[in-house]
């Protein structure tokens, strides 16, 4: 049997150093859930990803543009219900370090193909009805202040403007998205008033698509789709890659290189730190508390019970410091999400990231409490006793 | 003026070996990230600033930030070409200026998934321009208007497709890879060919960027100058060195943003078991303290010793942080250089400014965890101290 009031009592005893490893423990367990949460918001776009969207991309390169002519051809593929265009269009808000998604697309098809966009001010109409009109992501909108009816000023850097001035894009709706496959940051405009400029030779640029985003009819074979579409382009003039969403996202996760091994790297040597300085503390106490443990052996304590004792007191200390930790994680998170939002969309703090940031709490209890608690077990009453402090 | 001996503080150490070390361990592993972390940037950043040239000058369009994002007509570069006096001509030769194609291209790496790899489209005279920067070391180099290309020494090992004797699709037309080439700089990450082969496989009729050596004593400030106005094309110039600069800053931002949150979340978890550690020492010293002080030394030699004490915690702990970091020294790695979107090799590089920088951190962590309990220390009265048992 275990007194739990003697375990409590005995990390009591120390409250400011009790407080400080509950505090470093904590810090760490909430280090734990942020870099969790990175790799989560990294594939949160692959989890997110619709199963009735078909990408058409480039197979060369991200930034090989596909010819016009291909969006008609495709909007004849059976099973294909709606078809939206999207130009990378990277440009940037006053300095360049002011940078964030901007892409010229097709309005009403980007309604019809993505349902995830909410307008949460302005209106979608405003925005169809007005050319040089655009949709702007609420997060972006907060950071740089922008309302609806606001002119956002952005310089464009593949399509930079002949007399060296900014494109004035009116905002007409502040979007948010409820799902990982768009973020809440980038800045919507329309196709045919980058196309119009282009043929005036207001800019210059490439002219083409960047990709072509397909809406499968319901109970169309997303398979069959993809193999018609490659099989259309096989001789180019642009071979094309047709994927469905989720390989889409999988792709630049991929790109943006080897994160997670990075995330973990780092995640081993904080729980490396944060190991050692839990059994530090454990040690510490056990050391003295070595001549109780020779009185509860006298009074008739078990080898067991005191092992028992001494565990649960690492357990105790450690699964406070854990649960302050997560705590801290989950009341964090909307202000990360925010920090992180152009860099890290769909940042968020998970049931599987808190379940693993517990299961690391309880493990770093167990391995800090349990070599105190052996030797605790196999002292004898009399070194015990005997023992100078 | 009498200090407390200097070798007490370090005997009590090794007496409380245990307690030194996981703490040393501790503040160590807290040291080995953070310098991993900046390892990874000085690894990146070394890459490029230091293999950038001062005598080779690129051109770029108005506008643009990358060469990914520059693009020039073949007339406005064959003007570039043709018409400035500043460049560098050798007697009986053409001037030393090249016209390149650039874009990153979609490849496989060996290890599984995608990635983003740049390919260049080089004209002959680019060799001699770039001079011993680039260097064969196995195979040949492409021939003139041949679909052949040479690939740079780190992709052989981790893309597909980039080892001599293999071919390499690029859109439809088959390429052969015929030599491998060396380079100190991010050039060791490309794939090169014929330029009019490769814009004509990649149907790119562009040019990206113009390279050229200029004539000794040109002012390089003059020329930008005057080019930026330039009336027919409008170009912004620079040397290889600036312009390499200028592509670290994105992840060289992200990665020392990193490097500083962990700091200071790790750094405060180490500074708690430094002062964890430092008052244990304290309370099982309580008696000495009491002795030194009727010896008749004062409270701030008390408090300096204990400082002391700290401090060299901190420092062993650094030392301990940079050899844990150091075997990543040269260790090959890769990243994605977000400004062109492109995954470079690399390795990391422990500097001497990386380990000053572990160590001074480690030294300030052990002397704010010291802090405290030095103060505590030297605030006990002898009589007091020496009762308590």
């Amino acid at each position: 049997m275990v007194p739990l009031r003697l375990v409590t009592k005995n990390l009591a005893k120390h409250k400011l150093r009790f407080a400080l490893t509950v505090l470093s423990l904590a810090i760490a367990i909430f280090l734990l859930c942020v870099l969790r949460s990175l790799v989560v918001a990294l594939n949160a776009g692959v989890a997110a990803a619709a199963s009735n969207r078909v990408i058409v991309q480039s197979k060369v390169s991200l930034f090989v543009y596909l010819p016009q002519s291909y969006g008609p051809k495709l909007a004849l593929v059976d099973g294909v219900e709606s078809i939206v265009r999207w130009n990378w269009f990277g440009g940037y808000y006053q300095e360049p370090s002011n940078f964030f998604a901007q892409f010229a697309t097709d309005g009403k098809q980007l309604f019809e193909v993505y349902d995830e966009l909410e307008i949460v001010d302005g209106s979608a109409e405003d925005f169809l009805r007005d050319r040089k009109a655009c949709l702007l992501g609420q997060d972006t909108a907060l950071k740089y202040g922008k309302k609806v009816g606001d002119t956002f000023p952005i310089i464009g850097t593949i399509f930079a403007r002949l007399d060296g001035e900014p494109w004035d894009f009116q905002i007409a709706g502040i979007y948010r998205s409820s799902k990982a496959t768009l973020d809440s940051n980038t800045l919507f405009f329309h196709y045919e008033f980058l196309e119009k400029s282009l043929e005036a030779g207001a800019t210059v640029g490439p002219s083409g698509v960047g990709i072509f985003v397909l809406k499968l009819a319901p109970g169309a074979d997303p398979v069959a789709v993809m193999s018609e579409v490659d099989a259309m382009f096989e001789n180019g003039p642009q071979v094309v890659q047709a994927t469905t969403e989720a390989e889409f996202q999988a792709q630049f996760v991929s790109m943006v290189g080897n994160v997670p091994m990075f995330v973990s790297s780092i995640g081993g040597g904080v729980m490396l730190a944060i190991l050692l300085a839990a059994l530090n503390t454990m040690l510490m106490s056990a050391r003295e508390q070595t001549r109780d443990v020779g009185v509860l052996k006298a009074l008739g304590f078990t080898d067991g019970s005191v092992f028992g004792i001494l565990l649960a007191q690492g357990l105790v200390l450690c699964g406070t410091g854990g649960v302050i930790g997560i705590l801290l994680a989950k009341v964090s998170e909307p202000g990360m999400t925010r920090m992180l939002s152009s860099m890290f969309p769909g940042y968020q703090v998970t049931d599987g990231t808190v379940m693993e940031a517990a299961g690391a709490t309880l493990a770093i209890g167990l391995l800090s409490g349990i070599a105190p608690a052996l030797r605790a077990r196999s002292l004898s009453v009399i070194d015990a006793l005997r023992a100078v402090r | 003026m009498a200090l407390v001996p200097l070798s007490y503080n370090l005997r009590s150490l090794v007496v409380r070996w245990s307690a030194t070390s996981l703490t040393v361990l501790g503040i160590g592993a807290t040291v080995a990230v953070l310098s991993g972390v900046l390892a990874l940037q000085q690894g990146f950043e070394t890459l490029f600033t230091e293999s950038g040239r001062d005598d080779i000058v690129v051109f770029l369009r108005q506008g643009a930030t990358n060469e990914g994002d520059s693009v020039f007509t073949l007339e406005r570069a064959q003007i570039l070409m043709k018409t400035l006096p500043e460049l560098e001509t050798p007697p009986g030769e053409a001037p030393l200026v090249s016209a390149e194609i650039y874009l990153a291209v979609r490849r496989n790496r060996i290890r599984g998934g995608e990635t983003n790899v740049p390919i260049r489209g080089v004209q002959m005279r680019s060799f001699d321009i770039y001079g011993d920067g680039v260097r064969l070391i196995e195979g040949r180099r492409f021939g003139l208007g041949a679909d052949e290309v040479i690939v740079g020494r780190k992709l052989v090992d981790r893309i597909q497709d980039c080892q001599v004797g293999r071919t390499l699709w690029l859109n439809t037309t088959p390429f052969k890879v015929v030599g491998v080439f060396a380079s100190d700089g991010p050039f060791q990450s490309e794939i090169w060919g014929d330029r009019d082969r490769l814009a004509e496989a990649l149907e790119r009729p562009v040019y990206n960027r113009v390279v050229a050596r200029l004539k000794p004593g040109i002012d390089l400030v003059d020329l930008a100058a005057r080019m930026e106005s330039d009336t027919q094309v409008p170009s912004k110039v620079m040397t290889e060195r600036q312009y390499l600069s200028s592509q670290t800053q994105a992840l060289s931002f992200v990665l020392r943003g990193l490097g500083l949150f962990l700091a200071v979340v790790m750094g405060v978890a180490a500074v708690f078991t430094a002062t964890n550690t430092m008052l244990a020492a304290l309370a099982s010293r309580t008696y000495e303290i009491g002795i030194l002080l009727s010896l008749g030394y004062r409270p701030y030699a008390i408090f300096l010793s204990f400082l002391f004490e700290a401090f060299v915690l901190g420092i062993a702990g650094g030392a301990v942080g940079c050899l844990l970091a150091l075997p990543l020294n040269g260790v090959d790695t890769g990243a994605m250089n977000f400004q062109t979107f492109t995954e470079v090799a690399f390795a990391f590089r422990v500097t001497p400014e990386v380990m000053v920088t572990a160590v001074s951190f480690a030294m300030i962590l052990g002397l704010v965890g010291g802090t405290w309990p030095a103060l505590r220390a030297a605030s006990l009265r002898p009589t007091e101290a020496m009762r308590r048992t």
